[in-house]
């Protein structure tokens, strides 16, 4: 494990009958970073989140996260450990009130469960729909209080799996706008995003998917020139 | 639970209390069963309302703890250990079941749990060295206590499983269940213990019904296996729960004493028909009142912020 890495993962395969979604991912995330992790539609993106947040567990490899291997562990294990991560498609609880959706993800222990909620809503200005059920909310609403519900155990680590699609530009902004803050506050994330210049401006290292393996990893502008990021993209020079 | 909820809860209690003084042995059978489809109704809440695992077979515990009660009896233990021991074992057989049937989800939970109270019936019926097999066990009067202590046992189960209910629901514990009826998966990824949650809630709906059996066993005197394991039992928590309102602490309670008076009116006014015209009346909720009679009182709940804004600032 790289000096400084809070996310080590080694030769990482996951096989769905014949589809390989994941063959040999090879990924380092830097404490304290932003890590972009970019691919064309079914490159394995989502996949690599759900074994690395215990949601599948039948990959094989290593995945250590803050020095302690986390392969095989469940879920809820692995966000008490302190890492946490969003869905692509948002996955409220559509019958819960949004404070209720927040508390959920709180700590058992954590007896500020309830004011620090509050003030997440407020800070998205979303305090006056906090006795609002989930189902009530706009799509973007409803990825955004996914977001803000896994802020409240105060994760060290964050995948975020394209928190922006569907959501409004100016509600976009505040999400982008917390995930700086937070960053600069010391949180680690991850974050899956099609939109090249939200990567180009939020991430120090950025890694390429493609049919399952990583293609290719460094800082955005490299990343952009890459041949083989080229040819994943646009088809270029295929056979 | 508000000031006014509890007053309307003490008073009922108060009511359901004084009620052996003044009413015909009739009507406090008829005030047993209810209690009894109370504690039964918020029991299947408890597991099905609220953590969103619908079980056919709630019946099977209601059985252990009438064999488990008519049994202890028999061997000469005093009423209310009979009682204790019918929750305890119902509790500790729904364990290892609830660790097997929690896996599945949706419809094969539901099925699995069917089996679970035809196999105990099965059980029943042909382990005729301890159950004495579908002639049945007939307890004689001198081991039962008289109606009036059934009364208050029942009265006291109904009250017990409400407060249960009222308790988790408004904790953590129930906050957790309810997310689990939501998105299990969801649940589980923001921290949620979902195997131990989902164990915990079907222990503790399995020990409610295990205490009623035992009550049940000791006001009818007489139990074979059909009357232990009755599908009918199953069909009418459910019946009572929806009706009242699926996952509310008060549902099960208006569910029951409504379905029972209905019932009990229809009987005595179209004793041909009553049971269509029930059937009549619970569709009636369930396309109009999907909440059932609960969602009534919880329509504010459900406005969107700009109404309640001008409605209460
Ligand atoms: N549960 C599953 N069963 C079978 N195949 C799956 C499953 N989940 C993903 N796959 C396959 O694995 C591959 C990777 O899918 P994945 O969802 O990880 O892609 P992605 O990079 O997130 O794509 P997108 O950008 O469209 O979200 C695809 O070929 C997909 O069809
Ligand atoms: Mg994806």
């Amino acid at each position: 494990m790289a000096i400084g890495s809070i996310l080590s993962v080694r030769n990482l395969h996951r096989d769905f009958g014949g589809v390989q979604a994941l063959k040999g991912v090879d990924l380092e995330v830097a404490r304290g970073s932003i890590t972009g992790l970019i691919g064309p539609n079914g490159s394995g993106k989502t996949t690599f989140f759900q074994v690395v947040s215990g949601m599948d567990r039948q990959a094989t490899g290593e995945v250590i996260f803050d020095g302690a291997p986390i392969l095989g562990l469940k879920p809820y294990e692995i966000y008490h450990r302190g890492l946490a991560r969003t869905f692509q498609l948002s996955r409220v609880f559509p019958q819960l009130s949004v404070l209720e959706n927040l508390i959920v993800a709180a700590h058992r222990k954590d007896r500020g469960a309830r004011s620090r909620a509050l003030e997440l809503l407020a800070r998205v200005r979303l305090e006056d729909y906090a006795e609002v059920l989930g189902s009530d909310l706009s799509y973007g609403q409803q990825k955004l209080v996914e977001f803000l519900r896994v802020l409240m155990s105060e994760p060290s680590m964050i995948l975020l799996d394209e928190p922006a699609a569907g959501v409004n530009p100016t509600l976009r902004q505040t999400l982008w706008d917390m995930v700086r803050h937070l960053n600069g506050l010391g949180t680690t994330f991850v974050i899956i995003e099609h939109n090249m210049e939200v990567i180009a401006d939020l991430c120090r290292e950025v890694y390429v998917l493609s049919e399952g393996g990583i293609i290719a990893r460094g800082d955005f502008a490299a990343v952009r020139s890459d041949e083989r990021v080229l040819e994943a993209y646009f088809g270029r020079a295929r056979q | 639970m508000s000031v006014r909820q509890l007053a309307v809860a003490a008073a009922l209690v108060a009511a359901a209390a004084a009620l052996p003084l003044v009413a015909s042995e009739y009507h406090q059978s008829f005030m047993l069963q209810l209690f009894m489809m109370v504690a039964l109704a918020q029991a299947w809440n408890l597991i099905s309302g609220m953590t969103g695992y619908v079980s056919f077979g709630h019946a099977a515990f209601f059985g252990i703890g009438a064999y488990a009660g008519a049994l202890l009896l028999q061997y000469g233990f005093p009423w209310w250990l009979a009682v204790v021991k019918g929750a305890l074992i119902a509790a500790a057989v729904s364990a290892p079941i609830g660790l097997l049937t929690l896996r599945l989800r949706g419809p094969y939970f539901a099925i699995a749990m069917l089996g679970l109270n035809e196999v105990a019936r099965i059980v029943a019926t042909l382990w005729v060295d301890l159950t004495r097999g579908g002639s049945g066990i007939s307890l004689s009067p001198a081991l039962l206590p008289g109606l009036s202590v059934n009364y208050y046992t029942m009265l006291l189960l109904a009250i017990a499983a409400t407060a249960l209910v009222a308790w988790i629901h408004r904790g953590r514990f129930g906050l957790e269940l309810r997310a689990i009826r939501e998105d299990e998966g969801a649940a589980e990824m923001v921290g949620v213990n979902t195997v131990r949650n989902k164990l915990s809630a079907f222990v503790l709906s399995a020990a409610i019904p295990g205490a009623v059996g035992a009550v049940f066993v000791m006001y009818t005197s007489y139990l074979n296996p059909s009357s232990a394991f009755a599908a009918s039992l199953n069909i009418q928590m459910i019946v009572m729960v929806m009706f009242g309102g699926t996952g509310t602490v008060w549902g099960p309670v208006l569910g029951a004493g409504i379905v029972m008076l209905v019932r009990e009116f229809l009987w005595a006014q179209f004793p041909a028909l009553h049971l269509a015209l029930l059937g009549a009346m619970l569709l009636v909720v369930v396309l109009f009142l999907p909440g059932g009679v609960m969602s009534v009182f919880a329509r504010r709940k459900r406005m969107r912020p700009e109404v309640i804004t001008r409605e209460s600032r």
